[in-house]
């Protein structure tokens, strides 16, 4: 655990404590409706949880890099981008994979178009998003998000 | 029916499970990997969810829709988008622990703008991960990406909220409605069975409803609501 989730979950548990001693009953009720929304939501998650799982036995992220590492810029840039869309690895596999990836010499554009469309956009998580916020709001955000992941990866191939 | 309708809503897990199932009858090895792949994932949420959902039920109890609306609100300008990237970057989990946060601020009046900022910095922007970023790839390649992402989170915020509309988003409050039948009152006409026959059924000699979901046709209902003789249905939209 890093010290921000420590921090978030000592920050709930006081809250909790002082919500509890200035009204039960309300507090109750919030703990009722934070389990429901955990109910709610836990197909989903455990849905997109075990298709990231899928994904990464299919398409490893080492062979990804050795794949991004052999093809011409526009190709390599396209083909991260999109690995980086359609999964999420945790920061701690990604950043060294890149890491080598840069030190053998692959441009940094399609280094950067992958750690961005990596996080910021999600075709595993777009059917619970979509369910929260609506098709047209899901659709925006990370259509948007992959477009600009592709510009800023350009403009640091230029700066760098 | 029900059972189709369960289906609907599960199509995603249902379509997942089916896939390992496939891969256990064609290469167990992989499976196994699979699972194991998805050990590191379930770990990562146990970790941060349960909080997740505490916490923002209790903001939802405790802070008023007012206090949203004018820190994140449309009116809160340049201090609503430096909230929300603050709100973002100090987040700990992946991205969807904050769907449930963000729903909820935004259903107190939170812009639609700040909620791109909140859900992209809680993605993209995150201390630790800047950390690991410095140690593998170094000083000058973070900050430069941070930089640039922030300004494209600025610039697309703002896209999205010129493209999407409050009414886009998905009400889930709205979509709850309730329809009472008083079985005190009613005296057993069958009038309801016969014009919604979908709602309303016979139990003894009084109406009931047997079911009611969502997919209501509106007119029909409120013609069946009038025609009852003893007004014994109420439809709360």
């Amino acid at each position: 655990m890093d010290i921000f989730t420590i921090a978030i979950w000592i920050g709930t548990i006081i809250f909790l404590i002082i919500s509890f001693k200035r009204d039960k009953v309300k507090t109750k009720k919030a703990l009722k409706m934070a389990f429901g929304m955990g109910k709610g939501m836990l197909g989903s998650i455990l849905s997109i949880i075990f298709l990231i799982g899928l994904i990464l036995t299919i398409l490893p992220p080492e062979n990804i890099a050795t794949f991004v590492g052999s093809q011409p810029l526009i190709i390599a840039t396209v083909a991260s981008a999109a690995f980086g869309t359609i999964t999420l690895i945790p920061a701690f596999i990604a950043f060294p994979l890149v890491g080598t990836l840069v030190n053998a010499g692959v441009s940094v554009i399609p280094s950067v178009a992958f750690l961005t469309t990596l996080t910021m956009v999600g075709v595993v998580t777009f059917p619970l998003e979509k369910r929260e916020f609506g098709l047209k709001f899901t659709a925006a955000r990370n259509g948007l998000s992959f477009i600009f992941a592709i510009i800023i990866a350009m403009v640091m191939g230029v700066i760098i | 029916m029900k059972i189709v309708k369960k289906a609907k809503e599960n199509i995603f897990l249902i379509v997942v499970a089916v896939a390992y199932i496939l891969m256990f009858v064609i290469k167990p090895n992989m499976g196994v990997t699979s699972i194991k792949n998805s050990a590191y994932y379930i770990k990562e949420m146990l970790m941060i969810m349960p909080v997740v959902f505490v916490l923002t039920a209790l903001l939802d109890t405790w802070v008023a829709k007012e206090k949203i609306t004018k820190y994140l609100g449309k009116e809160a300008k340049g201090k609503g988008i430096i909230l929300s990237f603050v709100l973002g970057s100090i987040s700990a989990g992946p991205i969807y622990a904050a769907f449930p946060m963000c729903v909820m601020l935004h259903k107190k009046g939170a812009s639609i703008r700040n909620l791109v900022i909140i859900l992209s910095s809680w993605a993209v922007i995150k201390v630790p991960m800047l950390l690991n970023e410095v140690k593998f790839l170094g000083f000058k390649f973070m900050a430069i990406r941070w930089i640039l992402t922030v300004i494209a989170i600025l610039v697309f915020s703002w896209i999205t909220a010129k493209i999407v509309k409050d009414k886009d988003i998905v009400q889930k409050e709205e979509k709850i409605s309730e329809l009472t039948l008083n079985r005190e009152s009613c005296m057993g006409c069958k009038l309801c069975t016969k014009n919604y026959s979908e709602i309303f059924g016979m139990q003894g000699k009084k109406a009931y409803i047997y079911s009611f979901d969502s997919e209501i046709d509106k007119e029909k209902l409120n013609q069946t609501i009038s025609a009852c003789p003893v007004k014994a249905i109420i439809f709360n939209e």
